[in-house]
């Protein structure tokens, strides 16, 4: 199953591993291959800046998609938008709805309450999975989702099979259902764990893929991201190893790095049998945006078929 | 009033919440900051979000205990922590915080038996990651109240932005709001609101079905006793948090989207007037700035072929840390710039290994102790004409 064939693919990982470069490197890869892409970021309700946003310089994205670059949309998913998308889908718009739904109270008390939250957000992502375009073709063909930190990645997935615990019947169901239509089918739907290569990071992408699993929701494969580069010999680094211990010097810390790096990833594959993409650090001057060239690197996983 | 400093913050405050970006090494410096007080004779409680399985065995650990477990004594001593000096840790579980809420704060046992039946209860709590933040500040209360410890340090969750934690009293006054309530919850106010609550009904009927709609309005219901208890707490916990007692730390890594976030917190911290104690620039190189190039001299005469190859291949790697290190240093003294006269700016090396034993929290928690020089730039050199001033500035 290719990338490209598959509707949506969430982006995750632990905090400040890369998913936002990953997810943008991804719509930009997705975008060269001819597809219209949609990126979007779960928005906060209290406001604050879009993260996605920055990487094409605005400051914020609105609900509603808009272009950001050639082929590739972008909006943030916002649960007050899935609320009144459902309500709307259900109930014959009239003014009591309408004043109910504008009441501040409401609207404060849906932002706030934990699943409703993730509900919205859920309803949202499905509106626009299902958007046509004039021709009736899916506006959006690829689906790119930023996601937030793990446990608010878990709390998304695992919410249809929540819901239709306490709900078995009715309209909510129905949407759960027809959520867990895309987000269960493998080919559908992907999760990508975005990780470091250190030991740490590794364990915890290993226990977010268990977590993946027993949500149901389909994981693609783990983005190694930011592998060190390692220009040495096995020699030279047995060399350099013993040397290091007596005199300090600058690339010490690079050092090391690369030799945990190679030890982390090993760990990696042995206890994963998904695919395993390395992305390498790359090293721009000064603060260069990383995902352009790491989506030329991630161009065989989009053409892909694993 | 005198600038906070380090040495003020483990010696005489009672709570300490380290808040900051994802993944910069909050709950590395909780930890950290928590030996380093345990050292300094305090009975210290640190109260971890979702520690590494790694951390929390070093802590001595599992990852939800009912109760707060003290490091057994034994291992305390080898990380130099002496009587009176304490370390315990806790790692927040937001089930069993709620759970004991309801049991406190309820005298009808046939209702406390109801609501910890309801399945919108048990689903609501069981959703960890929204539940964290409501439930990390009951916690955090209920730990200082009790007595046990001369300080408690909260470790923040990691939320896209770490501003949800500080927002996280008003949005769980929000959720809690009893005006909403009673939008859910029928009573006999006047006609208007009944009104307006069969509306809700009827959209919930629909939405939900009828069966589900009412065993929401039992757990609102059931809840609201308890969600009263938690707004009245909710005004206690504002007073609370700027307090005299209480200390925010903001952690950052180097990277330029952490600090940015940084910055922004403080901004925010500053509107809510919470008390700023500084900030902890965590995982830095600034340590390693003054060290040398790879360079032949480093090697004997008779180095061999392979030594000498890989020094110089070295050099490719020592360049770029070279200038991250002073770009750590510049960041440094930016920061110590930003809380001149109000706090202080700490900087934490970046460790050879993860930051996951004790070992490795007991260095870091040696570098938090005034005791071991900061970095410093190195001052501008002396002999400096009016005109090689100038050339600089034009320079920059
Ligand atoms: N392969 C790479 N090489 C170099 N820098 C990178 C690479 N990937 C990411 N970065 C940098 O790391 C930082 C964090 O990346 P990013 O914002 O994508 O992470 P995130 O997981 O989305 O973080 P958050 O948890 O804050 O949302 C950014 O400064 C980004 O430019
Ligand atoms: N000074 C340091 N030197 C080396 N490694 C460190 C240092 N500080 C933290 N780490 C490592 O960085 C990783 C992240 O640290 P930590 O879990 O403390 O961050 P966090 O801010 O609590 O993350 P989260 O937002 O996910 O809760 C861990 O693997 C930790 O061991
Ligand atoms: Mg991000
Ligand atoms: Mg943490």
């Amino acid at each position: 199953m290719s990338f490209l064939d598959r509707r949506i693919h969430l982006v995750t990982g632990k905090g400040g591993v890369g998913r936002t470069t990953v997810a943008v490197a991804l719509a930009h890869a997705a975008a060269r291959a001819g597809r219209r892409v949609l990126l979007a970021e779960i928005g906060d309700p209290e406001g604050g800046y879009s993260a996605i946003g920055r990487k094409f310089g605005r400051e914020h994205l609105t609900p509603e998609p808009e272009p950001l670059a050639e082929g590739i949309m972008g909006c943030q998913l916002c649960a007050i938008r899935g609320h009144e998308l459902f309500v709307r889908s259900v109930i014959p718009a009239g003014p009591l709805i309408k004043a109910a739904l504008a009441s501040k109270p409401l609207r404060r008390f849906l932002v706030a309450a934990p699943s409703l939250h993730e509900m919205g957000v859920l309803y949202h992502i499905l509106s626009l999975l299902k958007a046509k375009d004039r021709q009736g073709r899916p506006r959006h063909e690829v689906f790119i989702v930023d996601m937030p930190a793990t446990g608010h990645t878990l709390a998304l997935t695992s919410l249809p099979a929540i819901i239709l615990d306490l709900l078995p019947v009715g309209p909510m169901a129905r949407a759960m259902r027809e959520g867990q239509s895309y987000l269960n089918d493998p080919t559908k739907a992907a999760a990508w764990v975005v990780t470091l290569p250190e030991q740490l990071p590794v364990s915890e992408a290993l226990e977010l893929l268990d977590g993946l699993r027993s949500t149901e929701m389909p994981a693609g494969g783990v983005i190694l991201n930011r592998v060190p580069e390692d220009p040495f010999t096995e020699e030279e680094r047995d060399a350099l190893a013993l040397l290091l211990d007596e005199k300090p010097m600058h690339g010490e810390v690079a050092f090391r790095r690369i030799g945990s790096a190679q030890i982390s990833t090993a760990h990696l594959k042995q206890r994963t049998s998904l695919p395993v993409w390395e992305l390498p650090e790359i090293f721009g001057p000064g603060d260069e945006e990383p995902a352009f060239s790491l989506a030329d690197i991630l161009a065989p996983l989009i053409a892909g078929t694993s | 009033m005198s600038a906070m400093t380090l040495t003020r913050l483990i010696h005489e405050k009672r709570v300490v919440v380290c808040c900051g970006a994802g993944g910069v090494g909050k709950t590395t410096v909780s930890a950290s900051l928590a030996l380093a007080a345990a050292r300094a004779g305090r009975r210290v409680l640190v109260i971890t979000i979702d520690p590494s399985r790694r951390l929390a065995e070093a802590l001595g650990v599992d990852r939800d205990l009912a109760e707060p477990v003290a490091l057994a004594p034994e291992r305390a001593r080898a990380v130099g922590i002496e009587e009176p000096g304490r370390l315990s840790t806790w790692t927040l579980d937001p089930k069993r915080i709620s759970d004991r809420v309801v049991k406190r704060l309820s005298r009808d046992p046939a209702k406390i038996r109801a609501l910890l039946e309801n399945r919108v209860y048990k689903n609501i709590t069981a959703m960890i990651a929204g539940m964290q933040e409501y439930t990390a500040v009951e916690a955090l209360h209920e730990f200082v109240t009790s007595g046990k410890y001369d300080l408690v340090i909260l470790d923040t969750p990691p939320s896209r932005n770490a501003l949800r934690f500080l927002d996280s009293p008003t949005r769980a006054a929000t959720f809690l709001d009893r005006r909403i309530l009673r939008l859910f919850v029928p009573g006999e106010e006047n006609r208007i609101r009944q009104a307006a609550s069969r509306i809700i009904e009827k959209v919930l009927d629909i939405a939900l079905g009828e069966g589900a709609r009412k065993e929401l309005q039992e757990f609102f219901q059931l809840f609201e006793g308890i969600l009263l208890h938690l707004n009245r707490n909710q005004g206690e916990m504002k007073k609370f948090f700027s307090g005299d007692g209480v200390s925010f730390l903001l952690v950052t890594s180097p990277a330029r989207a952490a600090v940015e976030e940084a910055f922004y917190f403080e901004q925010k911290a500053r509107e809510l007037e919470l008390p700023l104690a500084g900030f902890v620039l965590n995982r830095s190189l600034a340590w390693a700035s003054n060290r040398p190039m790879p360079h032949r001299s480093l090697l004997d005469e008779d180095a061999s072929e392979v030594e000498v190859s890989a020094l110089r291949k070295m050099r490719g790697l020592a360049k770029p840390e070279k200038d991250r290190g002073m770009r750590h240093l510049e960041l440094l003294e930016e920061l110590r710039r930003r809380s001149q006269g109000k706090g202080f700016a700490w900087v934490l090396p970046e460790l050879a290994a993860e930051a996951s034993d004790l070992e490795a929290l007991s260095q870091l928690a040696e570098h938090l102790s005034e005791e071991r020089p900061q970095p410093k730039r190195k001052p501008p050199r002396k002999r400096r004409s009016k005109s090689a001033v100038a050339s600089v500035k034009k320079a920059s």
